[in-house]
């Protein structure tokens, strides 16, 4: 492991540490609570075709390791759900693809952390 | 009120009041703008979209009104989900295409354009049917 993977593994660490907040990932039946940062968040509006579409757009860093469904650490997939709790809501996000960009990608060099797109598809009182 | 609003007020009435074996009912709409997480829910939504006209003689010219009429859902896009909202697609187009307007019977419709069949960008993106169905009406007035 070279100087630069340390600093990042360090990075990253602090980050799971210090930025994160609970959240339920969700693939049908199975689920997993783990830790993530929210990477970003933006409002979108999209052309549907004589009619527009808004939306949510919101990212979500996890850890490698932390995605594990069933006894598996997996990848995420299109469609997945993300489950995050705020107040007395519970506001509800699918992964999916960004522009021209996959539904996920590594955030970083070292393949620790997932970036996840996401759009928000519900909201649960 | 205008001619090809009429028109897409008789396309709205005629959807709602089919039966296309689902609950449907049809919206017109100068600027629908839609909440991802409300296209859970199938949504139909009226459109004018242009018109033009020709001289037919010295007092009357032939018209044709556009109406889009968009068919969109956000689905588990299975191979059946979407088989059976491109069905519902094929039967509005077939009863547009084939029944005058109830509340219109003046307009005939002359063409239906399905572009796209469905939207490949929406299904990947969004994870969403949408269908565009463009109906000709003509009137002669």
């Amino acid at each position: 492991m070279d100087l630069l993977e340390q600093c990042s593994r360090w990075l990253n660490s602090q980050r799971h540490t210090h930025l994160t907040r609970e959240i339920s990932y969700r693939r049908g039946v199975q689920a997993v609570t783990l830790r993530a940062t929210v990477g970003r968040t933006e409002f979108e509006l999209g052309d549907g075709l004589g009619t527009v579409i808004e939306t949510q757009v919101r990212d979500y860093l996890i850890r490698v390791e932390d995605l594990v469904l069933s006894g598996q650490q997996t990848l995420p997939e299109r469609g997945d759900r993300i489950e995050e709790a705020q107040d007395q809501l519970t506001f509800i996000y699918e992964v999916l693809p960004l522009g021209d960009e996959p539904a996920w990608r590594y955030s970083d060099l070292y393949r620790q952390t997932f970036r996840i797109h996401t759009r928000q598809v519900d909201l649960e009182e | 009120m205008a001619v090809i609003v009429d028109i897409a007020d008789a396309v709205v009435n005629d959807l709602n009041a089919t039966d296309f074996g689902r609950p449907l009912t049809a919206v017109r709409s100068y600027l629908p703008v839609f909440d991802l997480k409300a296209m859970k829910t199938l949504h139909v939504t009226v459109v004018p979209k242009a018109l033009s006209n020709t001289a037919l003689d010295r007092n009357r010219d032939t018209f044709e009104y556009q109406i889009d009429v968009a068919v969109q859902q956000k689905i588990e896009p299975t191979l059946a989900a979407l088989d059976d909202l491109l069905t519902l697609v094929e039967q509005i187009s077939d009863h547009l295409r084939t029944q005058r307007l109830l509340s219109y019977p003046g307009a005939r419709c002359t063409e239906v354009k399905n572009d796209p069949v469905y939207a490949t960008e929406h299904l990947a993106e969004w994870r969403q049917f949408t269908s565009l169905l463009t109906l000709t009406y003509r009137v002669v007035r």
